[in-house]
């Protein structure tokens, strides 16, 4: 009876406010941050004494915080691209391959994610101060894009898993090319996967920390660098300011995302 | 290669051969094995030849302490999101479809929220002045504010915040493939819900708890932004300790060695959750 949603009784009750309990855990946080932005209080006091824009404008005004937004776009965008275009390639080839080591290969495209990002960030770092990339977009792309690719593969490769590639080969024989057939059966039929795939590594560059702590210079920084900055300077409302507008993208992003899905599905 | 021939089709020559796996493998290679791989050359090697940057680590107490504290931090924050993170995810894996998708989108949004907000969140919440301190104070049931931050317990917090998702998720996943007929069963067999608990529905889905709970362990284990600012310097975690050793110290050698046996570590705990669930089920499918 413990699966059956409607028999559980008493123990429904205390499981679904021990859920609700952890649910209010997972999102006050984020509410209180929206509120904190708004509030006048410059120490963080809560319930705040009274409301301001203040902060927001104070954020606005500062260019260093626009410009590492901006920074922060192009970076994250250009890495998207390639993550996704690489993750593509990389997908069909473990998918369909039939070559020996091939599980070999797909553990080791997908370790940047296991392995810990400190260690990745030193070693890349290192590595970058040799070369002459060290606080260049270029490198930050490159390092973004090894941290993105696992996040761009799995939602491509799962979906390429589950497309019948009768279709595609049905699209050769009635005379489409293999280019042909892969353009306009198969990568629409995976599109869920591929958008998703975008998704999850523009956010892998966005929200990157730890590299961009190592890989930013005093001319380039993203912005969590900025934001890292700011936190261990004080803890000023503009951060509020800034963190909130990070929300409502999180926000837009889930909105759009679940409606994509929801239009692409039909 | 044999199997374009097998295909029988036309070869399918630029993404579905090896070619489509050139670009991944040249990126990972030059970008991810080979400076790793010069990095933990260098922990042998800087500033002489040798295991001194190990002989240094492992002999000496304030290392074993941050070493200490890792494991610790890791292994109560895997505990306490695996308490947590049961009870939820068993209520998703059954309660009516809205409200679940009402509690997925609570959780996405936490999960998707980047994560120095979420950190800078529990700064404000649990520092001295802040919300929690002030409440428990206003409410008389303490009267001085609890040590919240700057300590392993700011840690522990922040981290279960961070965690939680990633144990609910795929634990829903574990719990909705057990068939509701074999408690069914054990219930009209005479089973109290206590050893339905205890003999069914706990041991199902106990590979989906270590498998989860593994991940956390990890994942907890090269923490490096949470515990740098929630934690206080006299209770250091690894991976802000290899950061400080490289960008404060200057320390290579030491640095490097630190990050090697961090990585020796996570791959072999992450080789035991491959073996656990293997390769597919770990990473999702890819």
């Amino acid at each position: 009876m413990l699966l059956d949603y409607d028999r559980l009784g008493w123990l429904k009750v205390a499981l679904l406010a021990f859920t609700a309990l952890a649910a209010a855990f997972l999102l006050l946080p984020v509410i209180f941050i929206v509120l904190l932005s708004f509030g006048s209080s410059r120490w963080l006091a809560f319930p705040p004494p009274g409301w301001t824009l203040r902060w927001y404008q104070e954020l606005f005004a500062d260019p260093s915080w626009i410009e590492a937004a901006l920074t922060s776009a192009r970076i994250a965008t250009t890495t998207a691209i390639l993550a996704v275009v690489i993750g593509l390639l990389a997908s069909f080839a473990l998918v369909r391959g039939q070559f020996r080591g091939r599980e070999v290969l797909r553990g080791l495209l997908l370790t940047p994610m296991v392995l810990p990002v400190v260690v990745f960030a030193i070693a890349i770092y290192a590595f970058f101060l040799r070369l002459g990339l060290g606080g260049t977009t270029i490198g930050f792309v490159i390092a973004h894009t090894v941290l993105a690719l696992p996040f761009a593969m799995i939602p491509i490769a799962t979906a390429l898993e589950g497309f019948d590639k009768s279709i595609e080969d049905a699209a050769i024989v009635c005379g489409a090319s293999p280019l042909e057939a892969k353009l306009r059966i198969t990568l629409p039929s995976i599109r869920i996967g591929v958008f998703s795939a975008a998704i999850f590594s523009f956010l892998a560059s966005w929200d990157e920390v730890v590299v961009a702590i190592f890989m930013a210079s005093p001319t380039l920084q993203t912005l969590p660098v900025k934001i890292w900055g700011s936190l261990r300077s004080d803890l000023t409302p503009v951060i509020a300011a800034a963190s909130s507008l990070l929300v409502a993208l999180t926000l837009a992003l889930m909105i759009v995302t679940a409606l994509l899905r929801r239009k692409l599905q039909t | 290669m044999s199997v374009e021939a097998k295909q029988g089709i036309a070869p399918l020559r630029i993404p579905a051969g090896l070619g489509g796996l050139l670009p991944a493998l040249i990126l990972i290679g030059l970008f991810f094995v080979v400076p790793v791989l010069a990095l933990l050359l260098r922990s042998v090697t800087d500033p002489a030849p040798g295991l001194q940057n190990y002989a240094a680590l492992l002999g000496d107490v304030t290392y074993a302490r941050v070493f200490f504290n890792t494991f610790l931090v890791a292994l109560v924050v895997t505990i306490v999101t695996v308490l947590v993170a049961f009870p939820v995810a068993w209520m998703l894996a059954i309660m009516p479809a809205t409200l679940a998708s009402v509690l997925f989108g609570i959780i996405i949004l936490s999960m998707w929220t980047n994560l120095l907000t979420r950190t800078y969140a529990w700064m404000v919440l649990l520092q001295r002045t802040g919300v929690i301190n002030r409440t428990l104070m206003g409410a008389g049931i303490i009267d001085q504010p609890l040590p919240l931050i700057n300590n392993l317990t700011g840690v522990t917090i922040g981290m279960v915040y961070i965690m939680l998702p990633f144990m609910i998720l795929p634990l829903v996943g574990t719990l909705r493939a057990i068939d509701p007929m074999t408690l069914r069963a054990a219930a009209l067999c005479g089973a109290s819900p206590l050893a339905a608990f205890r003999r069914i529905l706990l041991p199902l889905s106990l590979p989906g708890i270590a498998a989860g709970g593994l991940m956390v362990f990890v994942m907890s284990l090269g923490y490096f932004v949470t515990p740098a600012l929630l934690g206080g310097t006299s209770n250091m975690m690894l991976a802000e300790m290899i950061a400080q050793m490289i960008q404060s110290l200057l320390n290579w050698g030491l640095g490097s060695a630190a990050a090697f046996i961090l990585l020796v570590v996570t791959m072999a705990l992450y080789a035991l959750q491959l073996r656990l669930v293997g390769v597919r089920r770990s990473t999702g499918g890819a």
